[in-house]
């Protein structure tokens, strides 16, 4: 099955409509704040991770993203549509697995997902029995097809989820913790999964807590923290933004230091060699003084942040930073204070 | 107003109803719950008419009990009433608080009505197929109860006509219209009852929460009707329709009386939609 849409054409320029978006995003379950003033922009064509810990309010954005939340204050817009006025044209064309895979126990995998297909809107009843057989394929699960959801393992549930997500030709799909309970084997076709979709171009949004899921998957991100987006943007440019290091591996660690502090560039030794600070220079600039000074240089490399250094950065002791200063951003690093 | 017909923009495709329909009964059949549940109802009327036969054949002459039951020795097509009437006591009410627990507070908890929310199914729309569902398989359960009541009667009790309450005997084609229009009241009733259920159902994620409440309804009203100093109240009450019922085998038809009863779960079904109907606009999926 492959992503083109024969009813996507004309929704208008799709690059300048972004898939979703709110804004001033809030909701209050019963004076709660799960939610509170989020505007998060989901490019057409991205594939945006949506990155925060348990209870930061990303399965609530996705279900106000969906219409099945109704916000207490803000706007939904869904594939240039305003929610709830647009779902009926928007929801047709998203896909979406949340807060788990919901089927019935009694009935077997194709008959849940027949079921699902009839709900379809741009699904005709001719092509539902080869659109589900097609689903099932997709995310393997052809040779349980007829077994009964209740036997299914949690993978396999999981995949029979996607399936319903992927019945029709999307223009976004929305997928929330879809690695839970996944094998590494199911880890790895979820990410095939994203990647065709994402290659056909279609949107997709992914929750996860699975760091290194996000990293490889996505090349958009979006970090929230107790119920608001501490930083969205691409993922390349996040990470960029993280303070730099140059990783040295000399045998001289003591001179590489006092050489560079000589030259006012931060540096801290290591074991096997020293870390430099980027932040106020370039790499060359550091190569150059090392070598002026001296110093045998056996490699240089540049250490990008891990979005797991990202993530502990923006979502991590909030509440001791309060305490220290109440002014204090949480998107400064820590070290900075 | 096919969806073929509609532009593809011009308004927002929707999946045909009539798929949708079809879509929720054979899911609704298909549920274990319900298969038991229409198994044991349709055994109701031969249970009781082995009963019977068994009474009248042992101790000829008395008498096997009061009221209806006393009239159904002999009277073969009186057992289908007979069965109707006594499992509107409990047995239909809590058919129809089953069925509609599952439809929306089943469908909630384990996450298919968040499927069907976002497919999208309008939200009118969904409770209309769920009401569709509730309705059309409670009308089924009656009507298995009144086949399997008509055969047991006819082949344990015999009888080729219907004597009513009042001594005269109807043709055997009259007395089936009665069957048919016990039917008929039946039905009404179990959807007042599921109605209301739907309502409860509509508002909570807990399919047990939608059978206690409407069985709560059913004993509360039951209890009210009784207590003389409440007589004010008796008009009002669901289940003063279903005292009613057994009056269809009198013979002028007391048809003023069956006729308020109607009325009555026609309120109630309004009422209980109503609620439904508020509550699936605003529900969170």
């Amino acid at each position: 099955m492959s992503g083109s849409t024969e009813f996507g054409t004309a929704a208008g320029s799709p690059a300048a409509v972004p898939a979703a978006r709110t804004r001033g995003l809030r909701k209050v379950y019963r004076g709660t704040v799960a939610v509170d003033n989020v505007d998060l922009e989901v490019p057409t064509g991205a594939v945006l991770g949506m990155l925060g810990p348990n209870g930061s309010g990303k399965t609530t954005t996705i279900r106000m993203l969906l219409g099945l939340v109704t916000p207490t204050a803000g706007e939904v817009e869904l594939l240039g549509r305003k929610l709830p006025e647009g779902a009926a044209e928007s929801l047709p064309e998203v896909g979406a697995l949340v807060e788990g895979p919901g089927f019935h126990p009694f009935l077997s995998g194709r008959e849940n997902l027949l079921r699902a297909a009839a709900a379809e809107p741009h699904l005709s009843t001719s092509r539902i029995p080869a659109a589900v057989g097609a689903a099932l394929e997709r995310v393997g699960l052809a040779h349980a097809a007829n077994r009964r959801f209740r036997g299914y393992s949690l993978g396999m549930k999981q995949r029979l989820g996607l399936a319903g997500a992927l019945l029709v030709p999307r223009r976004l799909v929305v997928l929330d913790e879809p690695t839970n309970g996944l094998d590494p084997a199911g880890t790895r076709e979820i990410r095939t999964i994203m990647a065709d979709l994402h290659a056909a171009g279609t949107t997709v949004v992914v929750s996860s807590h699975l760091l290194a899921e996000v990293e490889a998957t996505c090349t958009h991100v979006a970090v929230l923290n107790q119920g608001t987006v501490v930083a969205q943007g691409e993922l390349a440019d996040l990470l960029d933004a993280g303070s730099a290091t140059l990783l040295v591996s000399t045998p001289e660690v003591e001179a590489a230091v006092d050489a560079l502090r000589d030259h006012r560039i931060p540096a801290r030794s290591l074991a096997e060699g020293i870390r430099v600070d980027l932040t106020a220079t370039t790499a060359p600039e550091v190569v150059e003084t090392l070598v002026k000074a001296g110093v045998p240089v056996h490699e240089v490399r540049r250490q990008r942040t891990g979005l797991e250094d990202l993530f502990a950065r923006l979502t991590e002791d909030p509440v001791d930073a309060a305490e220290l200063d109440p002014t204090s951003d949480p998107l400064v690093p820590q070290e900075t204070r | 107003m096919t969806a073929a017909l509609d532009e593809p923009r011009a308004t927002a495709r929707r999946a045909p109803l009539t798929r949708l329909l079809r879509s929720e009964l054979r899911m609704v059949l298909r549920r274990p719950r319900t298969l038991i549940g229409l198994a044991l109802l349709a055994m109701v009327p031969v249970v009781a008419g082995i009963g019977i036969a068994i009474a009248t054949g042992s101790s000829s002459g008395e008498s096997v009990g009061d009221g209806l039951a006393s009239l159904v020795e002999g009277n073969g097509l009186l057992l289908p009433i007979f069965g109707l009437t006594m499992s509107m006591t409990m047995l239909l009410p809590l058919t129809g608080a089953m069925l509609a627990a599952d439809a929306l507070a089943g469908e909630a908890a384990n996450g298919t009505l968040r499927g069907l929310l976002m497919a999208p199914v309008g939200r009118a729309r969904l409770l209309a197929v769920k009401a569709f569902g509730v309705a059309a398989v409670s009308l089924f359960a009656v009507l298995l109860m009144a086949a399997t009541g008509i055969v047991a009667g006819l082949l344990l009790l015999g009888g080729d006509g219907m004597l009513t309450s009042s001594g005269t005997t109807l043709s055997f084609g009259a007395g089936l219209g009665r069957v048919l229009l016990t039917v008929v009241l039946v039905t009404v009733q179990v959807w007042a009852l599921a109605a209301v259920a739907l309502a409860v159902s509509a508002w909570t994620e807990h399919p047990l929460i939608v059978v206690v409440v409407s069985l709560g309804v059913v004993i509360v009203s039951g209890v009210l009707s009784v207590i003389p100093a409440l007589d004010w109240l008796t008009p009002a009450l669901i289940t003063t329709s279903w005292e009613a019922i057994p009056e269809v085998v009198k013979d002028p038809l007391p048809t003023a009386t069956l006729l308020t009863g109607v009325l009555r779960a026609g309120c109630y079904i309004l009422i209980g939609y109503s609620i439904a109907l508020s509550r699936m606009l605003t529900r969170d999926g």
